[in-house]
């Protein structure tokens, strides 16, 4: 028994390392919501012109985001969402950085200082954000091909980071 | 082959027993708040900062001019955004650090924390009591919609690895002094702390290469 007992220690070890490890790996996962819901639906213009319609990309993963310039953390995860996106465009997810309370001008000079190349729709009156239960910027939901918003992220992330876009891929499967 | 399992007996009980004093070591200090203050690296301007095991909350003094700035630049009137710049801003950054040790969500409501000033006691300034004022002095929509999302919010949940910034106001003159007892709730627990001695940033106007180097 004597000779046993460290044997059942260490599996305890390798348990207790095994949580460690799947700790660190979850620093970049997101978290799914408990309570999952219907994406409220919106349609909302780009700095450009464009209109963007949220069920148009029902099929696809979405990653939502709502920001502002003014934001520090929203500007610092700016550059991995990009980097992000080079990666995952035209691979059945989409970025749509929903800017809160701002105008074209506004936006345009942002995107001189952070070339972004995704979608950046304006809610210059804060009609959309209001129908998501956001409390603070930058807040990202991931809506399920389906139209489910199934994850959060309150803060900035690495969003270019393997983990991370793992996640996201398996979420097309 | 005895003598073998002998040395790897040895080897596995002192493995274990470091495994066991590290995770006592853990356990006795999982709820052990630290308190570090000093000059933020950016702005250089005092800093006060609690860390537990799951949570990291760090305030950073805003001078006033920053918050006039601010807000003058996004349509609030002269009178507004003094009003605002002399309220005692913070740029506040709370943490869910929880991802580093045992993952669970962080809540808390501003209601619940505790500003102590001159021996009297009052809440902070949140979003809600702002937009009343707002009302009244039919303060424009859009101007309304960033203050709101300017400031930290009332009640929140951070989920591991959440984090965010916003300002905070504590309703006090410039210069004050005060303590204050913020309250969370983690790990099925109601944690508080009194951060004392914190200071509103006084109304100055600093020369830029002066104040980096004071």
């Amino acid at each position: 028994m004597n000779r046993l007992l460290p044997l059942v220690l260490l599996a305890g070890l390798l348990a207790f390392g095994s949580a460690s490890f799947a700790r660190e790996q979850s620093i970049q996962m997101l978290h799914p919501l408990q309570e999952p819901f219907l994406a409220p639906e919106f349609e909302l213009k780009g700095e450009d012109g464009t209109l963007y319609r949220l069920s148009d990309y029902r099929g696809q993963v979405v990653i939502l985001n709502f920001w502002a310039t003014w934001c520090p953390p929203c500007r610092e995860e700016m550059p991995s969402m990009e980097r992000a996106w080079q990666k995952i465009k035209e691979k059945g997810i989409v970025i749509i950085a929903v800017n809160v309370g701002e105008d074209e001008d506004t936006i345009f000079a942002f995107t001189g200082e952070y070339p972004v190349t995704f979608p950046l729709p304006m809610d210059i009156d804060g009609a959309v954000i209001k129908k998501y239960p956001v409390v603070g910027l930058p807040t990202t939901y991931i809506i399920s091909p389906e139209g489910i918003v199934t994850h959060r992220a309150v803060g900035p992330r690495e969003w270019d980071h393997s983990q991370l876009l793992d996640q996201l891929r398996n979420m097309l499967n | 082959m005895a003598s073998i399992i002998k040395a790897l007996s040895t080897s596995l009980w002192r493995l274990s027993l470091t495994t066991i004093v590290t995770f006592c070591f853990f356990s006795e200090t999982a709820f052990s708040v630290t308190l570090t203050t000093g000059k933020d690296d950016q702005s250089f301007l005092p800093y006060w900062k609690i860390e537990e095991s799951g949570m990291s909350l760090r305030f950073v003094q805003r001078i006033p001019d920053q918050v006039r700035a601010f807000f003058l630049s996004r349509g609030f009137s002269t009178e507004d955004a003094e009003h605002i710049a002399t309220s005692c801003a913070f740029q506040t950054v709370l943490t869910n650090t929880s991802h580093k040790t045992v993952p669970d969500p962080l809540n808390f409501d501003l209601h619940e924390w505790v500003v102590t000033h001159k021996g009297m006691k009052s809440g902070m300034k949140t979003r809600e009591d702002w937009s009343k004022e707002w009302d009244k002095k039919k303060v424009s929509e859009n101007s309304k919609l960033t203050f709101k999302w300017a400031l930290v919010p009332t009640q929140m949940e951070y989920l591991p690895n959440d984090y965010n910034w916003g300002m905070s106001f504590f309703n006090l003159k410039p210069g004050s002094v005060f303590d204050l007892k913020v309250v969370w709730r983690q790990y099925d627990k109601t944690h508080d702390y009194v951060i004392k001695g914190i200071q509103c940033a006084p109304d100055i106007h600093p020369d830029p290469e002066t104040f980096r180097n004071e």
